[in-house]
């Protein structure tokens, strides 16, 4: 299938899945390591790809997909490019919480190629959140790491009394204070 | 959907049923029971996106305007939910911070004494700040009151002048109508002249034409030489 669809396949026990999609592979894999180091009481299984459409000869395969985090580097363009064609790929109820924008690379200031506010935009178009970090500095990647896995587990229903639009609606509330 | 959560029940059976045998699952009764709780919500997620996913058959346009009109009620709603806990939070982030003071107060070391000055410091210049708006408060109405009275003044002026305007106007007016009857009486005092004149010829001219001796009449010398006084004034 063409399109990411949310609720198109049974979810596992216990268990979540993430899918990683950016342009800097070796980034995304110290984000996956990082992810993977952290304690937590449930399976998780990290996806990354470079773009969407996910090939579809493995689609039976994989399971479903609880949240999808699109990296943007800021240094370059190229990204930025590449995660609105993904954009497209996926489907609207995906949106209701179960997407979020990393941008990576803030620590460097003078080399900003895109501006900060396209991204707060795009954000703000698609309802999701926008985190800023930094994943050379070793903290930094260990608390996005921590927040994402958070942000995983709520999407995946892992929390009780807590869904993943109640949860971006926290998150947009609080980014408008 | 609803045979999908059916299949989703039956799925995690055979995955429980799987996962007891294999033994490397700890499968206490508490995990048991959050493994239920994410069930129920993610089943719930999955109702929800049933839900949403529905087309009803009704009208569109009344479905469109009851849409709206629950929104719009629920957005007033939420607003005034928001405003009502900010204020709650800050009032009692204020409860907070008094009770923290006062614990602070309480304890009697020298932070506690400055805080006291502080607060000491500042009642005295309020003090002194609620004095001194006072006086200026004072002086502002003074200032108004005098402002107030200039301005009736000005009014009064006003006023008189106007007066003046009027009298003068009036003076004017009955000149110019004296003026005019004093002229209309010397044309009537004009006219009478002439007519005693012409009288007068008159009479001469009978006394003198009837023939009699008037000089020897001392009456009618009288007349006839008061007659010869012409009124006719040149």
């Amino acid at each position: 299938m063409a399109v990411l669809r949310p609720f198109d396949k049974l979810p596992g026990l216990n268990s979540a899945a993430l899918l990683l999609v950016g342009s800097d592979e070796e980034l995304q894999q110290k984000l996956a390591e990082a992810i993977l180091q952290e304690k937590r009481d449930f399976k998780i299984s990290i996806h990354i790809a470079t773009s969407l459409p996910l090939p579809s000869e493995r689609d039976h395969l994989r399971p479903r997909i609880d949240l999808i985090v699109f990296m943007i580097d800021i240094k370059s363009k190229c990204s930025l490019k590449n995660v609105e064609a993904s954009l497209a790929h996926v489907d609207a109820t995906f949106f209701l919480g179960k997407v979020c924008f990393l941008v990576t690379g803030v620590g460097r200031v003078n080399c900003c190629s895109i501006e900060t506010n396209a991204v707060c935009k795009l954000g703000e178009a698609y309802c999701s959140p926008v985190l800023f970090c930094e994943l050379e500095l070793e903290g930094v990647r260990v608390a996005t790491a921590q927040r994402l896995l958070r942000m995983l587990q709520i999407c995946a229903g892992l929390v009780p009394g807590f869904s993943a639009l109640s949860f971006s609606l926290l998150m947009r509330n609080s980014a408008d204070d | 959907m609803a045979d999908e959560s059916w299949k989703l029940e039956q799925e995690l059976e055979q995955g429980r049923a799987q996962a007891w045998p294999q033994g490397g699952h700890d499968m206490g009764v508490l995990k048991l029971l959050r493994l239920r709780d994410q069930m129920k919500q993610q089943l719930m997620e999955y109702s929800a996106a049933v839900r949403g996913g529905e087309t009803t058959f009704l009208d569109q346009v009344v479905e469109e305007k009851h849409i709206q009109g629950v929104t719009e009620d629920l957005e007033t709603n939420k607003e005034e939910i928001e405003v009502s806990f900010w204020n709650k939070t800050l009032a009692l982030q204020r409860i907070q911070l008094m009770a923290a003071l006062r614990n602070k107060v309480n304890q009697g070391d020298k932070d506690s004494c400055l805080i006291l000055e502080t607060v000491n410091r500042i009642v005295l210049l309020s003090r002194t700040i609620i004095k001194y708006q006072q006086l200026a408060h004072e002086k502002k109405q003074k200032l108004i009151d005098i402002k107030r009275k200039r301005l009736s003044l000005k009014k009064d002026q006003r006023r008189k002048l106007q007066q003046i305007q009027t009298m003068k106007k009036k003076q004017k007016k009955e000149k110019g109508n004296k003026n005019l009857d004093e002229a209309k009486m010397l044309q009537n005092l004009e006219k009478e002249r002439l007519m005693t004149t012409v009288i007068q010829n008159v009479f001469q001219n009978i006394i003198i034409g009837s023939g009699v001796n008037w000089a020897e009449d001392p009456s009618l010398k009288a007349i006839v030489l008061q007659l010869e006084k012409n009124v006719h004034l040149p």
